[in-house]
Formats: C-alpha cells, sequence, structure tokens
C-alpha cells in the first residue's frame, strides 16, 4: 500500500516535491514546497486510512535556513508513518491552515503559533492558546533566540470565551483550583438549565515549558524530564523517548531481558491507573464501598512497583537502551502471587459494581463520543476503543516485546462513560495476563542494556508508546554534542481533551465530574 | 449487600498505623548520602545530575566538598549509580520534612533578583505561635496544584485513601481555601498558576499554613529556570514547611503535615 501511495504521490507531486526518504524502518518522510503542502497532506488523507497524530514545527534556520513544520500520519493498520515536511525561510511566509477539512490539526496549528510563531492562515480560530494573555504577543519561546530562562513582564489582555447566546442561558465558570485533588483547568460551561449546550476548557494552567527545557540539554537528563512529563504515566513517557533515541542511535532490539522487563513495567503502570480510574468513577457516583476496594487494589499495585524498583511511580526503572537494573530477576515468586490475588478480589469487586442497577444507570448512556467524532479528532486509547476505535499502539506498532505476547485489544461501539469503564475493565484482566506471560517468557539469561553512548546530530526519529490513557506519540531530533536538538511531546491527553468537551454536550452538570473522570486526562501531559 | 458486607469482613481495617508504628523500609528509596570520606570530588555527579542539586562547597572548615541540596533532589538514583568511588548511598530515610529550607541544603538558596515575593496578605503572622492550640484536633487542608506533574497530587490523593486515612487525625481536604488552615501546594508555580495560587491564598482566612509538597514546590525541581516557571513557591508565598520528594511518598507527606501543626512530637 506504501509503495503505491508514494508513487501516485511521485506522479501527482512531481513539481513540488523536494526529497523524499525513509528512516528507521517505518518513517518516510517527504519534504514539499510551501504552495503544495496543504494539497498533499489532503491527498494523504484521503487516499489512505490514516490519522493526523502528530503537527509540529521547528526552528532548523541553523541547519535547515528556515522553520519547518512537519504533519505526521500515521497509517495505523499497516503500522507505517508518513510525514509532510515543509521549510518556511521566515515566520511570515503563510501556510494554508488544514483545520478545516482535518479536525484534528486545529489545536496543534493553535499551539504552534504560539510557541513558534508560524501563522496558518485560514485558520478559524486563532485564539491564544497556551499562554493565558500574559505573554508578549509576539514572543515565541520554541524560536532558538529565546532563552530558556527569560522571564518577559506580564502583560494584560483579555480573551472572551467562546459565548452562547439566547434566553436562559447561563455561563459557569469552574477552575482552575478545584474542588477535588486534581491538577489546575478552567472549564467554561454554557447551560441552559441542566444540560451542558458548550463546554470550553481553558488548559495550560501547568505550561512548564519541557519543550524548551530538554532543549540543549544531553539526552541523558532529558531522560529524567520525559519522566516528569505526567506523574503517573512516567513509565509510558519515558519509554517513548527512550525508543526515539534508541532509534537514532541505531538500535532497533534492546537486549530481550529489556524489552520484557519493559513489558511488564508497562502492564504494571496501566494497572494501577486503570485501577485508580475505576476508583474514581466510583467515587464521583459516591459508590464508597468500590471506591474503597478500588483504591486498595491500586495500593496493592504501587506496592508492588516499590518492592520491584523501589519507586511507586516506576520512575528511575528505565534507560535509554534498555533497564537500570535487574529488577525482576528471582521476583517472579512477587509478581505471580500478586497477580493471582489482585485478579480474584478485582473480579469479584467487578462482580459487586455490574450488579448494582443504580450504579449502572449512572454510568450508562452518560458522555457518549460517537464513532465518527472519535475518528475526526483522532481520540486515542481506551476513550477511542469504547467508541469502536479499534486501534492500539501495542499492535499497531510493536514496540518492547509486545509481539511476542498474545492478547486482545478490548473494543466496545457505544462509547459512554459505562463503555469506558468496561474497556478498562477488560484491559486490566489483559494486563495481567500480559504480566504472566512476559514472566514466563523473559530468558533467564542476558544483558539488561545496551549503552547509548553518542547520538549523531540532527538525526530524528518517533517514539510511539502505548500508555495507559492512550497512544503516546514522542519525536525526538538530536543536536551536536549528544545534546536535543528539540523534543516534540504528545501525550493521549492532547488528543483526548477536544474529545472530552465534545462528550460532555447535551449531558446535565452533576454528571460531569463522571465524564472526566472516566477519561481521566492528565493536564501536565496536556499543558507540558 | 451480603457481598459488600463479605468483603468488609474480609480485609478489616487496612490503614497503616504510622506514625505510631514504623513503616517497613526495605524498598524505599530515600535520600541520597555521600560519604565524604570515600569521594575525591571529580565533579561526575554534579555535571550528570539531571536537576543540579549536587553542589560542591566550601565547608566551615574551610575544605572544598559536595553535598546534596534535597530540596532539588528528584531522588532518581543516578549519583548512586555512577559514583565511580561508590560514595553516594541511597539511604531508607523519607522523613525529610523541614520548617526552613537552608536546613535541606547545604548552599543557600537565595531569592533570586525578579524573583522577589509578590504581595500577600500577612497580618496571620503573629497569631501562628499559637497555632497548635488551633489546629492540634482538627485541620482543613485546601490542595493546590501550581504546575505539577501531577505524581504529587496522586500522593496526596493516595492520603484519602483505605491505607493512609488521613481522617485519623482529624485532618481533612476540603473543596474550597476558604474553609482551609493550611494550604497544601504541589508545583514550581506557573506562570499561568502565579495569581491563582494569590488569590487562593489570599482567601484562606488567617492564621493559615503553607505546606510545599514536593522538589517542584520546594525548589523548582527539575523544572526550574524556565520562562514558564518559577523556582520553588516560596517565590510566591510564604511557606512553613517543606517536604522535598520525587514524589514524596503518602507517609513523608503526613510526617510533614504534622511537622506543620507541631503534633508529630506527641504521637
Amino acid at each position: 500500500m506504501m509503495l503505491k501511495l508514494m508513487d501516485s504521490i511521485k506522479e501527482g507531486f512531481c513539481k513540488d516535491i523536494i526529497k523524499t526518504y525513509t528512516v528507521n524502518k517505518n518513517e518516510t518522510y517527504i519534504e514539499v514546497s510551501n504552495e503544495a503542502v496543504k494539497r498533499l497532506c489532503m491527498f494523504i488523507y484521503k487516499n489512505i486510512e490514516c490519522s493526523l497524530i502528530n503537527l509540529f514545527a521547528n526552528d532548523e534556520r541553523e541547519v535547515n535556513d528556515g522553520f519547518s513544520v512537519y504533519y505526521s500520519f500515521a497509517a495505523k493498520k499497516e503500522g507505517e508513518l508518513i510525514t509532510v515536511k515543509t521549510t518556511i525561510s521566515d515566520t511570515s511566509v503563510i501556510i494554508p491552515s488544514v483545520t478545516l477539512e482535518i479536525p484534528a490539526a486545529n489545536l496543534y496549528e493553535r499551539e504552534i503559533r504560539d510557541m513558534m510563531g508560524i501563522v496558518f492562515e485560514g485558520h478559524p480560530d486563532m485564539r491564544e492558546f497556551v499562554f493565558h494573555e500574559n505573554w508578549p504577543w509576539d514572543l515565541h519561546p520554541l524560536q532558538k533566540d529565546f532563552s530558556a530562562s527569560r522571564k518577559p513582564p506580564f502583560e494584560n489582555r483579555r480573551q472572551d470565551f467562546v459565548r452562547i447566546e439566547g434566553s436562559g442561558v447561563f455561563e459557569i465558570p469552574v477552575g482552575p483550583v478545584h474542588a477535588g485533588i486534581i491538577e489546575p483547568g478552567h472549564f467554561r460551561f454554557s447551560v441552559a438549565g441542566e444540560p451542558v449546550i458548550n463546554l470550553e476548557a481553558k488548559l495550560f494552567y501547568v505550561h512548564k515549558g519541557i519543550e524548551k527545557l530538554c532543549e540543549e540539554k544531553h539526552f541523558e537528563k532529558v531522560f529524567f524530564m520525559s519522566e516528569r512529563i505526567s506523574g503517573d504515566e512516567s513509565f509510558s513517557n519515558s519509554l517513548a523517548y527512550c525508543q526515539a533515541i534508541e532509534r537514532i542511535a541505531g538500535i532497533y532490539d534492546v537486549p530481550e531481558r529489556a524489552a520484557y522487563a519493559r513489558t511488564i513495567f508497562c502492564e504494571l503502570e496501566r494497572l494501577y491507573n486503570h485501577i485508580g480510574d475505576i476508583a474514581g468513577i466510583c467515587l464521583d457516583v459516591a459508590y464508597i464501598f468500590a471506591n474503597g476496594q478500588f483504591a486498595m487494589m491500586r495500593r496493592w499495585c504501587q506496592m508492588l512497583n516499590e518492592e520491584l524498583t523501589g519507586s511507586r511511580f516506576l520512575r528511575s526503572v528505565n534507560f535509554p537502551g534498555g533497564v537500570r537494573r535487574e529488577f525482576i530477576k528471582d521476583k517472579e515468586k512477587i509478581v505471580l502471587p500478586a497477580m493471582d490475588r489482585l485478579e480474584k478480589e478485582f473480579s469479584e469487586t467487578v462482580d459487586i459494581i455490574k450488579s448494582n442497577a443504580m450504579f449502572i444507570d449512572r454510568v450508562e448512556n452518560t458522555g457518549v463520543v460517537s464513532h465518527t467524532l472519535a475518528v475526526e479528532l483522532n481520540s486515542v486509547g481506551p476513550a477511542a476503543r469504547a467508541a469502536g476505535v479499534h486501534d492500539d499502539a501495542r499492535v499497531n506498532f510493536p514496540y518492547a516485546a509486545y509481539d511476542k505476547i498474545k492478547f486482545e485489544v478490548p473494543n466496545h461501539n457505544n462509547g459512554d462513560v459505562n463503555c469506558r469503564m468496561n474497556t478498562k475493565i477488560e484491559e486490566v484482566a489483559q494486563s495481567i495476563s500480559i504480566i504472566r506471560q512476559a514472566v514466563e517468557l523473559m530468558p533467564s539469561s542476558g544483558g539488561i542494556i545496551e549503552p547509548v553512548e553518542s547520538l549523531e546530530p540532527y538525526k530524528h526519529a518517533f517514539g510511539i508508546t502505548e500508555a495507559p490513557r492512550g497512544e503516546n506519540c514522542h519525536w525526538v531530533m538530536s543536536g551536536e554534542n549528544n545534546k536535543i536538538f528539540r523534543y516534540k511531546v504528545r501525550t493521549p491527553s492532547f488528543c483526548n481533551w477536544p474529545v472530552l468537551c465534545h462528550a460532555v454536550k447535551g449531558n446535565i452538570i452533576p454528571d460531569f465530574p463522571l465524564i472526566n473522570k472516566s477519561f481521566n486526562l492528565s493536564y501536565s501531559g496536556n499543558d507540558l | 449487600m451480603f457481598n459488600i458486607i463479605k468483603k468488609s469482613i474480609q480485609h478489616g481495617v487496612v490503614t497503616v498505623d504510622y506514625p505510631k508504628k514504623p513503616i517497613k523500609t526495605d524498598f524505599i528509596t530515600g535520600k541520597p548520602e555521600i560519604d565524604i570520606t570515600k569521594c575525591n570530588v571529580c565533579g561526575q555527579c554534579i555535571e550528570r545530575c539531571p536537576s543540579g542539586a549536587i553542589v560542591k562547597y566550601c565547608r566551615r572548615d574551610g575544605q572544598q566538598s559536595i553535598g546534596i541540596n534535597v530540596d532539588e533532589c528528584i531522588f532518581c538514583s543516578l549519583c548512586a549509580d555512577i559514583c565511580p568511588q561508590g560514595a553516594i548511598a541511597m539511604s531508607k530515610e523519607f522523613e525529610l520534612a523541614k520548617k526552613s529550607r537552608d536546613e535541606l541544603r547545604v548552599t543557600e538558596a537565595g531569592i533570586k533578583a525578579g524573583d522577589e515575593r509578590k504581595d500577600c496578605e500577612l497580618i496571620g503572622k503573629q497569631l501562628k505561635h499559637n497555632i497548635n492550640k488551633y489546629f492540634g484536633r482538627s485541620l482543613n487542608i485546601r490542595e493546590v496544584d501550581a504546575g505539577s506533574c501531577n505524581g504529587c497530587d496522586n500522593e496526596a490523593n493516595a492520603l484519602n485513601g483505605p491505607y493512609n486515612d488521613i481522617e485519623r487525625f482529624g485532618i481533612s481536604f476540603v473543596a474550597s481555601p476558604r474553609h482551609a488552615d493550611m494550604l497544601l501546594v504541589t508545583g514550581p508555580t506557573t506562570r499561568n498558576m502565579e495569581l491563582a495560587l494569590i488569590k487562593t491564598y489570599n482567601a484562606t482566612p488567617d492564621p493559615k499554613l503553607v505546606v510545599a509538597l514536593g522538589a517542584c514546590a520546594c525548589s523548582g525541581g527539575i523544572f526550574k529556570d524556565s520562562y514558564a516557571t518559577r523556582n520553588g513557591i516560596d517565590s510566591i508565598v510564604p511557606v512553613d514547611v517543606y517536604i522535598p520528594g520525587c514524589p514524596p511518598r503518602p507517609q513523608a507527606i503526613i510526617y510533614g503535615i504534622l511537622k506543620a501543626v507541631e503534633k508529630h512530637a506527641r504521637l
């Protein structure tokens, strides 16, 4: 399919294509002129089954005489990545927006405007996105001449939310400091009576400038930053980063023991996250008994994490090239009984909650995400799988030892809170089975790390993993002296926030916490 | 219903009796310790420390030495792994909360120019010496995330769970700063959260306590010196207790909170 597509692209765009090349086995890059970039993106988007998984800009003035914009499409079923790249000499050069045709591009284009200063012509909503009216409008931190520690004075502009008008329409502002112990974000509900007409989420309250901080740092230091993109997804994020670094260094297969260890830790992370999410759903419908049960099981998982690695959040486990220590060796006797105990308790508690009609009544048909919406906005993870999108990075882009392990990807179609919860419940069972298989299949001897000594400058690679919340897509470009030139992070939360805002529409306000919890998105992973 | 009762009986009370009984520390990654006698000050750890917590400093006796600013440490144990002399080891010590940031450091923190404290109301200061009397039996906490990675928030959330159940101390998390006696702040304070943090602080009735939770809140941690963050919350609001860690485990948070109300000594 790829060859056929490339042939027809070469035929149709022979005048506009500057260069095409394939790196790292499955990453195809097509460099194209500014005029043709939108046409080519549309051609790819319409002709093959693919989704826009990343869109980012890179200040390549030092190496390439200009700013480059990368549009990454993934043909997920084939496991291929096609990236369209165009270079503009200056930020004043106009690039046409693709948002109206590819809705998933919306937030990426707004983010690039704020962070890099490239304006996309024809974007329907170019309001400020990353900075909250306190940042100079024409200052863009990801440009290379901006110093990472520069703190410009506060400005005081005012930006309006989307206004819904009509008799009886009220606005309800919520946040950024919420009632629960969660991260900050501002939600503006427009309601008429109880049902929500529109929800606009103003995020980026926890924007720390991670992408900028990573630049010009040694790749080892950036690794520790990648663990702290989103606290409860430490392992998946660091693994995506490690994979990108390993691909740049030419390591496609880490030592087998490391691959199995990574698989086990990925699933341990999924376990404690999913169980915590289900606990949260129970808490938000005031089902305290079930919340206590799941919170207890989450704690078991985290205790197991700590016993194996010394960290409750699986930090300092990964490392570019493998894993840092022999974490699993001689600990099978701890892991397997822990899985048995967890499986028994989990299935018994799930039986109890599923037989509670009042509970099911709250979760069924609440916060429905349609299949079309999930596809158009490139929803990922359990939220997409609950709405009939049968994608999982573990299957589409196999990494670690997932290609040697048998597992099923749950798929539901209704797209409501109940389906998202059931997806997670089934994934917990699958994770337990994956961990058992991995412990069994893991070879008893061999290395655990093939250290990455140095990186060739100006090479780039993707790192894709399936975090508990969905597909993680990181892109790393190396710089000189083993430093990182650009680190683009796209977590599943970035894709799913707009989906959440649509899912709330038509539901009553008291169901918002429940819907929010069923997605359980990371604010930090979105805001960076 | 029968199944629910059965489960309740099956598990009984799972709450860990910390701090009355010490917890098992076998697997805990605590504070890194440097054995000065082994160290030859080669400087590898200083160069590679991801958060810049390890520094060279001049000891009181005038000798050059190496030390760790624990408020900046992210407990990644890299220094222990790479030290060619094997002079650094991760201890099991996790009760690290201190009332002053300098107690956690070997070099002075010093608030940088342009980082001077914003204007918050400091009326309640003189009431503070009676704090034990006011909050000894009941303390309401408002948690504010000022830019954390959500690790610390997860651990703060765990305090409400069955294992740590902080309500046994008469401490509870409340929904509004208006109801709170203590702010538990995580994150280095991002540019976009500065105003919200100041407003939350001012909305909390006096006398009030502020606890900085995690390396970011103590010093900026790994996110310090960014265009979008400050180096710790004490450049915005006055802090009573610093709890280092990345993230600190729930028992370390309990220790810190009890230290703030000077209750830990009596337990």
